[in-house]
């Protein structure tokens, strides 16, 4: 049999056409896959400095809460010191915590505020409620900033990422296939372009699937 | 004349010998590479989501260290300025009774004063401190002493319990780390024995051609063992 030239033969024309078009779409997976990496990485790594900036309010609001707790601390031990001077028969101990009460607790009262000033951080008992004072500290960008929200986005991703790997190995191995069919004899070519064409149709489809899953599952995102 | 058309059917079957058994190599080797590369993209993935909340957690590890720190620093000045109030109204109500049995009565009442300022202090400071408004903390009697102990092991258990979690998560980052590497490792050996496969499927002699196929087997067989003992770790 007088075999037909390369530019005549049908086959091996269409077949190298489709390793173009699975070499592009292979690139593109894997491409795409790789974007998804990016994201998931992207997002870890917003997620690690928003709990840093989390963190570092967190512990500024329980620096600042401690310093005003000891003030207040200090108001409420002289001012019962006062209240001792005050319970004196002695009229020259009587004096000085007049003297005191006029002028030194309302000083150590500005120093000691909000706890010391604010009502509602006291306790019946004459301490103060640290943690609720602690919770108005809270400032509105702090609450805004949720690392777990983050993390949760890069896992999506991170989770996508390793599907699409899956659609890609499809590709690949169905380029390997038809790279096979167009170098190999007429006897087996015909089952090797049909197994490469199979998988790239389920490369194909398995990621246009994981695309549309985690859209919806993202929202859009 | 019949010779003539004997030999070239020889080379014809000695070309194609092994062809199917090389074929069959080439898909195993495909499918093996796959799995590796799906594994090893997988413990990527893993090694990348360990290392960040080792990291995460590093940070709440430290927030926590600084809290617990301040809390503590807090707590224990209270309660050492407690104590201090304590003794000071102690003594001076000691020395008052000397002030008194000495006839010094003017003394020892400017005295008594004093230690009632003391003894107010610590009364307020009693009030504030952890140590006796906790009942896990608060002395059993009026005799006895806080258990400042408890007290420290409970202010850092939180931090312990999230340095511990972070050091799982580092060991697992390393873990899935080592995986992911050695993974790359056993792609790398296929791709050896897909050159010798390719190398064995133009060759024309049967017996160089099997040589190449046996160093492609035993390629293979290592980066097996590589794959089975890694997943296995």
């Amino acid at each position: 049999m007088k075999r037909s030239n390369w530019f005549t033969s049908r086959f091996e024309v269409v077949n190298a056409m489709l390793i173009a078009v699975v070499s592009l779409t292979t690139a593109f997976a894997v491409w795409r896959t790789n974007v998804m990496g990016s994201n998931a990485a992207e997002h870890s790594h917003l997620g690690l400095i928003d709990a840093v900036k989390k963190q570092a309010f967190e512990n500024e609001n329980y620096r600042k809460v401690y310093e005003e707790a000891g003030f207040a601390y200090q108001f409420a031990v002289k001012q019962a010191e006062v209240e001792a001077l005050e319970a004196s028969d002695d009229p020259i101990v009587q004096d000085q915590a007049a003297n005191s009460r006029k002028y030194l607790l309302p000083n150590m009262q500005l120093l000691a505020q909000p706890l010391a000033t604010d009502e509602k951080y006291q306790n019946t008992d004459g301490t103060y409620d640290l943690q609720k004072r602690l919770a108005d500290m809270q400032s509105a960008e702090e609450s805004q900033l949720d690392p777990a929200a983050s993390f949760a986005r890069a896992d999506s991703f991170f989770s996508q990422e390793r599907w699409l790997v899956v659609g890609s190995i499809f590709l690949a191995v169905s380029l390997f296939w038809l790279a096979l069919a167009e170098v190999s004899s007429e006897r087996i070519r015909s089952w090797q372009f049909t197994l490469g064409l199979g998988l790239y149709l389920l490369g194909v489809l398995w990621f246009a699937g994981v695309e549309l899953i985690f859209f919806f599952m993202r929202r859009g995102g | 004349m019949n010779e003539a058309n004997v030999t070239p059917q020889t080379g014809q079957e000695n070309a194609d010998r092994y062809t199917s058994l090389i074929v069959a190599l080439i898909v195993f080797t495909t499918v093996l590479a796959a799995v590796l590369a799906a594994l090893q993209a997988d413990a990527n993935i893993r090694a990348d989501t360990a290392n960040r909340d080792s990291q995460y957690l590093t940070i709440l590890a430290s927030g926590e260290l600084t809290r617990s720190g301040l809390e503590s620093n807090y707590e224990l000045t209270v309660f050492g300025d407690h104590l201090k109030n304590l003794q000071e109204a102690t003594v001076l109500e000691l020395t008052a009774l000397e002030q008194e049995t000495d006839g010094k009565d003017k003394a020892a009442q400017a005295t008594r004063a004093l230690a009632a300022i003391s003894q107010a202090s610590a009364d307020m400071g009693k009030k504030f401190s952890i140590f006796y408004t906790d009942p896990r903390y608060a002395p059993p009697s009026e005799n006895d002493l806080p258990n400042t102990d408890q007290y420290l092991t409970d202010a850092f258990e939180k931090a312990n319990e999230i340095v511990a979690r972070q050091n799982q998560a580092a060991d697992a980052y390393h873990a899935w780390d080592y995986k992911a590497d050695t993974y790359v490792n056993a792609l790398t050996v296929l791709a050896v024995a897909f050159f010798l496969f390719g190398l064995a499927q133009a060759l024309k002699d049967s017996r160089t051609r099997l040589i190449f196929v046996v160093f492609g087997v035993v390629i293979i067989l290592f980066a097996l063992l590589i794959t089975i003992t890694t997943s296995l770790l």
